[in-house]
């Protein structure tokens, strides 16, 4: 069996430096200036009224009981549950106690709910725009260039992936076309730009499109009816089994300290 | 004196204070926003999260040892950089004031000037503390414990707070109330090994001063927090200071009471009996070798040993010797 003939291309050591070169930095800048754009769009988040800390605060109260219970004498405990279940189902923490029960209102009435919509779609420009713009710029510039051949051999399948705008079908796999190069550093400059904006960076799409998979995670989520939350959390803390952890210490101790 | 003034230790004692503020003039020296015009000063600043941590407690230090100059300088500084409206900052600057205001006239201005921030932003979390913590000492209790518990009811998941309310409470011997706060805060640090143990003085001080019935069950359930602290820390002097003296008191307690143990059982409510009589003899020869063993090696500052507070030692040696005496006896 003879060796599979090693395609050697000569390709233009200009290539290098004016394709190659420039493709990558200018992807790195534009992942530092998205970063800087997100710092100036994002706004900062919107202060709460005294009575909506209450309500989540109250809430998470209910959750560290709920928790925590053990540290408790069984009477405190007792004492406290009836109290937060009782709370709860009366809804004497909800900030706003007239819209219990109410459904709740079209979020694109609520200006709060807008402010929270336009900060997602100011993360949505400032991402897209910049890629529309590159993606077409390389595609009018330096389309069709084969830049380099990567040092190990691949299968067939990566030929979609590193040979993009290419369109042989006898051209070895390892190597790789401009707008290929561009898709690879879109996606892997990660590592890079935490290494110069620091780890908490919104510089690359990927994880911003990651986050946004779920919008407005948190605690209490602004889609989240208070309400619910707080009967649920009544009904979590009913059929909680309460064990003192003071019980038997003293045996525990002893038996850790062995005299 | 290992004290940084990037991460001071809680209880800053008065000597590492004093070395704390004396720092004052190097760090003051550098300023660290540039002076450049704006672009430029992206590049060429020196300022981290750190700086601003520094700052804070440089500040703290110089109020507490009088150098009001330093102080004044980092507060500018803080404003000109975080801005006059920022809520932190607003509280750093009553502080301020608070520390120079020379008469009870000036400490009712600052209290005023608390108050309108306040009718103006109902969450600035961090004066309202302020304004406490200026009522309180102006032995004001009384409208301290008004203000905290407002407070807790709009933010209860506040540990600081709670503890604060239970001392205040404890001030006023209102026992129960302040075992309730601390309950609450041991909710939210539920393995506090210092929130244990001061339940448990909390505890003995209600147990003590109450009726005879109650004592044994407070007494016993004082021992318990204790055991619960030590359990937490090894060989936390306060922890096994605490176990002494309650299983002292519980040894009289059982040997007057010779069958406590199924009498103090409520079974509805599931409070645990007291212990045995065996128990509790050798969780008190335990607190005592332990004890001893920490007075050792505390005051002779073995390596690993060298934490502990020297007037929380010799408090503890006091109570080893009036044991002993008493056994002379």
């Amino acid at each position: 069996m003879a060796q599979p003939v090693v395609q050697t291309i000569h390709r233009d050591p200009a290539l290098f430096y004016w394709i190659l070169l420039p493709i990558t930095v200018v992807m790195i800048l534009t992942g530092i200036l998205r970063h800087y754009a997100m710092i100036l769009l994002q706004s900062a988040p919107k202060k709460q009224i005294l009575p909506q800390i209450r309500q989540q605060r109250s809430l998470m109260r209910g959750i560290n009981l709920r928790t925590n219970a053990n540290v408790l004498s069984p009477s405190s405990f007792q004492m406290r549950k009836a109290y937060m279940v009782s709370a709860y189902h009366e809804g004497k923490f909800l900030a706003d106690p007239d819209a219990r029960g109410k459904p709740r209102p079209n979020p694109m009435s609520d200006p709060a709910m807008m402010e929270g919509m336009m900060g997602m779609m100011k993360g949505n420009v400032a991402m897209m725009v910049p890629q529309t713009l590159i993606m077409g710029w390389i595609n009018a510039f330096f389309s069709g260039f084969v830049i380099m051949k990567l040092p190990f051999p691949l299968t067939p399948q990566f030929k979609s992936m590193l040979q993009s705008g290419v369109g042989t079908r006898d051209l070895d796999v390892r190597w790789v076309s401009s707008l290929s190069w561009y898709f690879l550093t879109l996606f892997g400059l990660q590592p890079v730009y935490n290494f110069i904006l620091g780890s908490n960076n919104s510089a690359s799409q990927v994880t911003q499109q990651m986050s946004q998979m779920n919008p407005g995670a948190g605690m209490m989520g602004p889609e989240q009816d208070p309400d619910k939350l707080f009967l649920s959390e009544a009904e979590n803390l009913e059929v909680i089994e309460h064990r003192w952890i003071l019980e038997g210490v003293e045996d525990r101790l002893l038996a850790k300290l062995a005299l | 004196m290992s004290a940084s003034l990037l991460d001071p230790p809680p209880h800053i004692s008065p000597q590492t204070a004093l070395y704390l503020s004396q720092q004052a003039p190097h760090i003051l020296k550098s300023s660290p926003t540039s002076s450049l015009p704006w672009p430029l000063s992206l590049l060429f600043t020196s300022e981290t999260p750190e700086t601003w941590a520094v700052h804070e407690n440089l500040l703290l230090s110089c109020l507490r040892t009088g150098d009001d100059k330093s102080a004044r300088l980092c507060l500018d500084r803080m404003i000109a950089r975080f801005g006059d409206d920022n809520e932190r900052m607003m509280a750093l600057k009553g502080m301020y004031e608070e520390a120079t205001a020379v008469d009870k006239a000036g400490l009712e201005k600052v209290l005023k000037e608390y108050e309108k921030i306040l009718a103006a932003d109902p969450t600035n979390m961090a004066v309202r503390k302020r304004r406490i913590a200026l009522l309180r000492s102006m032995s004001r209790p009384a409208d301290a414990i008004a203000g905290l518990v407002e407070l807790v009811d709009s933010s209860p998941t506040d540990a600081e707070a709670w503890a604060e309310l239970s001392d205040l409470y404890v001030s006023q011997n209102m026992h129960a109330q302040a075992i309730f706060s601390l309950e609450e805060v041991l909710l939210i640090t539920p393995n506090a090994w210092n929130v244990h143990a001061r339940m448990g003085e909390l505890l003995y001080l209600s147990a003590t001063a109450s009726a005879s019935g109650a004592t044994l069950k407070g007494i016993t359930e004082s021992m318990r927090r204790f055991c619960r602290s030590i359990e937490l820390c090894d060989d936390y002097l306060r922890g096994y200071y605490g176990l002494k003296l309650t299983t002292q008191r519980l040894l009289s307690l059982l040997s007057t009471h010779p069958k406590p143990s199924h009498a103090t059982t409520d079974p509805t409510v599931g409070d645990l009996a007291a212990p045995s009589i065996v128990t509790v003899q050798k969780l008190h020869e335990l607190a005592t070798t332990k004890l001893a063993e920490i007075i050792r090696r505390g005051s002779s500052k073995e390596a690993g040993w060298s934490g502990y507070d020297q007037a929380e030692l010799i408090a503890a040696r006091e109570l080893l010797d009036r044991d002993a005496q008493k056994i002379e006896r």
